[in-house]
């Protein structure tokens, strides 16, 4: 008695639900928009004069908790633009197969040379069409929309707000709370390792 | 243990109470089996159709996250925990961050806090959306639920996913904690879209509700079926709906607050019938707190920074002084801890022993307690009542 009525009001939402709108989209023609911040494979850049910007400082093979980051070192040698010293690479691949999009290379990068991009690698046939080259990743460059992330943005967004700087990734504009918590937290951790290298100094002017 | 009942034999349903001529039966459930939620496998001990004794065994998907984290450094961890609970990263996250910041004493400032809370209730609803979805679908599709509410909450649930990709860039494994705080911020105009979704998904979930737990065949499917008394409950260390569902009024977001808890408020859902409808009940009205949590949390969201300690340069930048901690919080399953033990020294980068207590092993641990005397067709139900998480039970 009470399941027929249930069973048929169960199906006045099915029909309810039959007149909103298709959440699935017919994938191979149509593609999802992705978010800004959207997160797949990997490139690597050049700055503007056209040269590579990754100076083979090793930071990314280090932090990468699934160690799928192999590289090979040049000899440093001039840079023919700034004319510094600086390092290059020689050899970089990063395995697909086991990277687990972290986006922990992506952060600890001191010249913003590794980003990720927002479109996946074509699926392939092969093991080795999954390693991400040297080749691929700077072809990736052009080839695939990057994502918003980079080191130097990462960073900015994780440190601690100075004084009343205007980021644009907050929601409210009114500013009320920030002289109160972060400046205030900061201060002592300055000022303590400050004082036993002041009280060691006075130490040492008394012995003699 | 203060049950009547001193081992799963002993229950309500005795090997030795079976006539000595019954032709019993094993059969194994699972490993592959699609209503065991993952790769889990329970040997039955039947009587023609009625369970006499039922025999849980877990590892099948061991991968040693704890010894990885005992070889990874402080810095590298958190995006392996992902992998967990993965119904619910984000709670993996946060209960192993927190354990990591106990121990290095770094204070979290009061923006991350928020966003740590917003985060876990909005996982909180993606994952009990998951759950309602595949327990109807484990009732089969005889009612207007089954497969049809299984679409209707996995529609639902993508857009959390949504929320979630915008914030972080990833879907399902974000590395969105830090020690310390958060890495991401969220981007203009989310909180706009995370009110709009609540909007959305409220009168769904009343939608939801008639065809689940207002609906007179799950009730009949789900009354008085897989009964977990409340001491039975708190002998087997059971946590978070389950324990709420047997009458134990204990939530630990009210108890021990964390994050901002203790600003926002948490009203703590209580059932006393301890069955697979009492358990039910609690998720969905779960599901409706976390909706006027978020809200609430978003609205007295501080402005601030996100990231009180050192931003992650170098893998071998924490480091710990020898000591144990423990941290743990509330789940969309349960009480989820770390306990972590560093070694100080020159082996102070990273844990020297960690231990991730998992709630979904110990709702297993009630399997052969609750088992018996149900037919195999109510296993599937009382298994799914359980929402165990495979990845989780065997880490």
């Amino acid at each position: 008695m009470g399941y027929l009525t249930d069973s048929l009001r169960a199906l006045g939402t099915t029909l309810r639900n039959m007149r909103r709108p298709a959440t699935t989209i017919p994938f191979p023609q149509q593609i999802r928009e992705r978010e800004e911040r959207f997160r797949t494979s990997f490139a690597l850049l050049h700055d503007e004069n056209g040269e590579e910007l990754c100076v083979a400082c090793l930071a990314c093979e280090r932090i990468c908790p699934s160690e799928v980051i192999k590289m090979k070192v040049a000899p440093k040698r001039e840079s023919p633009f700034s004319g510094k010293r600086r390092g290059y690479l020689e050899d970089f691949t990063l395995d697909l197969t086991a990277c687990i999009y972290c986006e922990l290379c992506v952060q600890v990068c001191p010249t913003d040379a590794i980003v990720m991009t927002r479109v996946p690698e074509v699926p392939g046939f092969d093991r080795e069409d999954l390693v991400l080259t040297m080749d691929k990743l700077y072809a990736n460059e052009h080839a695939k929309p990057l994502t918003w992330a980079t080191a130097s943005k990462l960073n900015e967004m994780q440190e601690p707000p100075k004084v009343a700087k205007v980021e644009p990734a907050k929601t409210e504009p009114a500013k009320t709370e920030p002289a109160k918590s972060a400046p205030a937290k900061t201060e002592p951790a300055a000022a303590e390792p400050a004082k036993p290298a002041a009280v060691a100094e006075a130490v040492a002017q008394e012995a003699p | 243990m203060a049950t009547a009942a001193n081992s799963p034999t002993e229950s309500r349903y005795r090997l030795d109470q079976v006539d000595a001529d019954a032709d019993l039966m094993v059969l194994n459930f699972g490993p592959q089996h699609p209503s065991t939620h993952g790769v889990f496998r329970i040997k039955l001990i039947l009587d023609g159709e009625i369970v006499i004794r039922a025999i849980p065994y877990a590892g099948y998907l061991h991968r040693g996250v704890e010894k990885l984290l005992e070889k990874l450094t402080y810095a590298q961890g958190v995006p392996i925990v992902d992998k967990n609970d993965y119904v619910s990263p984000m709670s993996n996250e946060q209960a192993l961050v927190m354990a990591f910041e106990k121990l290095l004493k770094v204070e979290v400032p009061r923006r991350a806090r928020y966003l740590r809370l917003i985060f876990s209730e909005l996982q909180r609803i993606a994952s009990h959306l998951l759950w309602l979805g595949t327990f109807a679908l484990d009732m089969g599709g005889a009612l207007g639920g089954g497969s049809t509410v299984f679409m209707y909450c996995f529609r639902d649930r993508e857009g959390i996913l949504d929320l979630f990709e915008a914030v972080t860039g990833g879907r399902f494994h974000y590395n969105t904690h830090t020690i310390g705080g958060n890495r991401h911020d969220i981007p203009l105009g989310w909180d706009k879209r995370v009110l709009a979704y609540l909007d959305m998904l409220e009168p769904r979930i009343a939608e939801c509700e008639s065809m689940t737990t207002n609906n007179s065949i799950f009730v009949a499917r789900t009354q008085g079926i897989g009964l977990i008394d409340k001491d039975l409950a708190q002998g087997l260390g059971l946590s978070g709906p389950l324990l709420r569902a047997s009458g134990v009024d204990h939530d630990l977001r009210r108890d021990a607050p964390y994050h901002a808890y203790d600003e926002v408020p948490v009203r703590v859902m209580v059932e006393q019938a301890g069955d697979c409808q009492a358990r039910a009940l609690v998720r969905v009205r779960e599901m409706r707190e976390s909706i006027r949590l978020v809200r609430e949390a978003l609205a007295g969201l501080p402005e601030g920074g996100i990231n009180s300690g050192k931003i992650i340069k170098m893998p071998q930048q924490f480091k710990a002084q020898s000591g144990q901690v423990y941290a743990a919080i509330e789940t969309p399953r349960g009480e989820l801890g770390t306990f972590v033990i560093a070694g100080g020294g020159d082996k102070g980068t990273a844990p020297y022993r960690l231990k991730i207590r998992a709630p979904s092993l110990h709702a297993l641990s009630a399997l052969p307690w609750i088992l018996p005397g149900h037919t195999i067709s109510d296993v599937v139900v009382v298994l799914g009542s359980l929402d165990p998480i495979m990845g989780e039970v065997d880490r």
